[in-house]
């Protein structure tokens, strides 16, 4: 789960990384009263759930003067669909240079890797391509606390010294937060020093429990639902809805489903040993879906019975068509409900999409 | 062979609880039906004494290393102890080490791979199926009822979607030698390139199916670490960015690991790439064909 910038920027500050000083409000009128303990010159930043918010005129500058009627016309604003109901004001800083700080997992080394250049100010994906010598790399063992200076020395060069510290303090969030992203982009020199001008952390979603978030809210409302009766989905834009089991399997079909020209409109995989309710739940949810015209269930039994989803497809009791891939254990007695209740059922992946695209096309 | 054979003694972390009894009997019933040792200890912290299928459970891996010889080690336990687990064994000299545990943490999972790195252990997962061997052993939870015993290896990151790629192959008409399913997580022990290194000096092995996924790019290092003759097959073309796709580590990120340019860069590279499963098989023969 991301956090929001001014979530981010808490984090850094307990963690003792300086953040240019600000303060969050839901309200236009919030501003009045803290008015002037920006300075004259500030910045209006909307905490929304979304990234490229700049160029969608999601950060405006503003001054005492206009501060009320620049807050007011920034939380009537839509940036990408999101409504506006948080706005973190902020500190203009006066910026000598821009570095670019990030640590993440690296599914190579299987280690963390820090990335600093001091060719920040730009895309960083841009910069990796044209110039990626200016980009220095670390990757430290995790089950270091602290990063060795020679480490801090090396990513830092010929940049002020002031970095290798904030280095330090950010690698230590990376794993104190569980995260999977923590980066500082841009890490700024002021005439007062360093600081993260922004922030931003992705959470792992596995470790959520232990950070103490209580909700993802990087979900919908019916991801939601989905991971109440721990389900894996995702939301897509099609008119075939697919439920699997597996996450790999799950995937293939709905590239089956691509390849056949047809167009899912979702991903959900029940899970290993899913029993028959589980399953009614997951066939209600995707009929749900207001663009879902056909189902397709592509189930290969292993702990997952076969029985068990008949019963709850049959259960669900829905209006659109199921098309039934079933394989695996209990699979005669599962064809035998299904057929009594004259669903439809084929013997492979490739006959049972191939069909529901025939049925949407 | 790789990671193990008929001779193989297995120790299951976690057999006290509902999945790890459930896959005691389901191995033991496999290695009955082989001839091989199959598990022969189990672990549960507090339950020393106890027995799961006629399994001895030890409270600790080294109490079991004590009595029995044991090469592999495969962990049902939660989450939040699967990390421990992996460092226990590793601790305690086991060289195999089978994480199926999904939903760990990925720094746990950073932690105890570097730290059973450094013991010399290998792990394979988390959040993976385990591997069979067909006619030898099976430490995972893979049906074993649809392999069959030949000399194609097979490699992958995913579950039920394994289990599809061998059914394919087994009704095809061809076996295989080991299957190792490596896990779905962004960060795994054994990547392709560690499992290919093995298939490489195992002597049945003569071709690879490669089954990968949207996220990162090990499918394209493992591709190129290998002289062995490789299909391949990535899921995933259909999926948005920045969507995670059932796994945690399927999931498109900054415009990296998506399917399509992981399917160049296999085809780039000379590897047959398969748009559907369906396909694998006639394309494993067409391999055989270019070789022989």
């Amino acid at each position: 789960m991301k956090l929001r910038e001014y979530e981010a920027k808490k984090v850094m500050k307990e963690a003792g990384i300086p953040v240019p000083a600000g303060f969050l409000i839901r309200s236009a009128d919030e501003l009045t009263p803290h008015l002037g303990g920006l300075g004259d010159a500030f910045v209006l930043k909307a905490q929304v759930d979304v990234g490229g918010r700049g160029k969608a005129g999601g950060i405006l500058m503003a001054d005492k003067k206009s501060g009320l009627a620049v807050a007011r016309e920034l939380f009537g604003k839509q940036i990408k669909g999101l409504a506006v109901h948080e706005i973190l004001a902020e500190q203009r800083l006066t910026i000598q240079h821009e570095y670019y700080l990030s640590i993440t997992v690296d599914r190579s080394s299987k280690q963390p890797l820090i990335l600093f250049t001091e060719a920040g100010g730009v895309d960083i994906e841009v910069t990796a391509k044209e110039h990626p010598e200016l980009i220095r790399r670390a990757t430290p063992n995790p089950l270091m606390r602290d990063l060795p200076p020679f480490m801090l020395r090396e990513l830092v060069g010929t940049a002020p010294k002031e970095i290798g510290p904030v280095i330090n303090k950010l690698y230590r969030v990376f794993i104190e937060k569980d995260a999977l992203l923590a980066e500082i982009n841009p890490l700024v020199t002021t005439p007062g020093g360093v600081f993260a001008a922004d922030a931003k952390i992705i959470v792992d979603d596995n470790a959520l429990g232990r950070q103490g978030i209580a909700v993802n809210r990087g979900l919908s409302e019916r991801e939601r639902e989905a991971e109440k009766n721990g389900f894996s989905y995702v939301e897509l834009d099609g008119a075939i809805g697919v439920i699997g089991n597996g996450a790999g399997l799950t995937m293939a079909t709905l590239d089956l489903i691509e390849y056949y020209g047809g167009k899912a409109a979702n991903f959900l995989d029940v899970g290993g040993g899913a029993e028959s309710e589980r399953v009614m739940n997951a066939v209600r949810l995707v009929a749900s879906v207001p663009s879902v015209k056909v189902i397709v269930v592509n189930l290969l039994g292993g702990i997952t019975k076969c029985d068990e989803v008949a019963k709850g497809i049959i259960a669900a009791g829905i209006s659109q068509k199921v098309i039934v891939r079933l394989a695996g254990t209990n699979e005669a007695e599962g064809r035998k409900l299904l057929s009594e209740k004259g669903y439809e059922m084929l013997d492979t992946m490739d006959l049972v999409v191939k069909k529901a695209v025939e049925v949407t096309a | 062979m790789i990671y193990g054979d008929k001779d193989t003694g297995i120790l299951v972390q976690g057999a006290t609880g509902k999945q790890g009894e459930f896959h005691i009997g389901l191995m033991n019933a496999y290695a009955r039906q082989v001839g091989g040792r199959g598990v022969v200890a189990g672990v549960t912290p507090g339950k020393g004494g106890q027995q799961v299928h006629g399994v001895p459970v030890f409270n600790t891996v080294k109490d079991a290393m004590k009595e029995h010889d044991i090469g592999s080690a495969v962990i049902f336990v939660p989450a939040g102890a699967a990390a421990d687990a992996i460092m226990e064994e590793a601790n305690a000299g086991i060289t195999t080490i089978v994480c199926i545990t999904e939903h760990i943490p990925v720094h746990d999972t950073m932690k105890a791979i570097a730290y059973a790195r450094m013991e010399g252990a290998a792990v394979i997962g988390p959040n993976c199926p385990g591997l069979l061997s067909p006619g030898e052993v099976k430490m995972g939870i893979m049906p074993s009822g649809l392999f069959s015993r030949g000399n194609v290896g097979v490699i992958s990151r995913s579950g039920t979607l394994t289990y599809e790629v061998v059914d394919e192959l087994t009704r095809a008409g061809i076996g295989q030698s080991t299957v190792v399913g490596i896990g779905g997580d962004p960060v795994i022990g054994q990547t392709f390139v560690d499992v290919l290194e093995r298939f490489e000096q195992d002597p049945r092995t003569k071709a690879v199916v490669l089954i990968g996924e949207v996220g990162g790019n090990l499918e394209e290092e493992g591709a190129k670490s290998t002289d062995l003759p490789i299909v391949s097959y990535i899921a995933g073309v259909s999926a948005p960015p920045d969507k995670r796709m059932g796994h945690a580590g399927a999931i498109v990120e900054g415009g990296e690991g998506d399917a399509r340019s992981k399917i160049a860069r296999l085809k780039n590279h000379g590897v047959p790439v398969a748009s559907r499963v369906s396909e694998i098989p006639e394309m494993v023969r067409e391999l055989f064909r270019c070789r022989c």
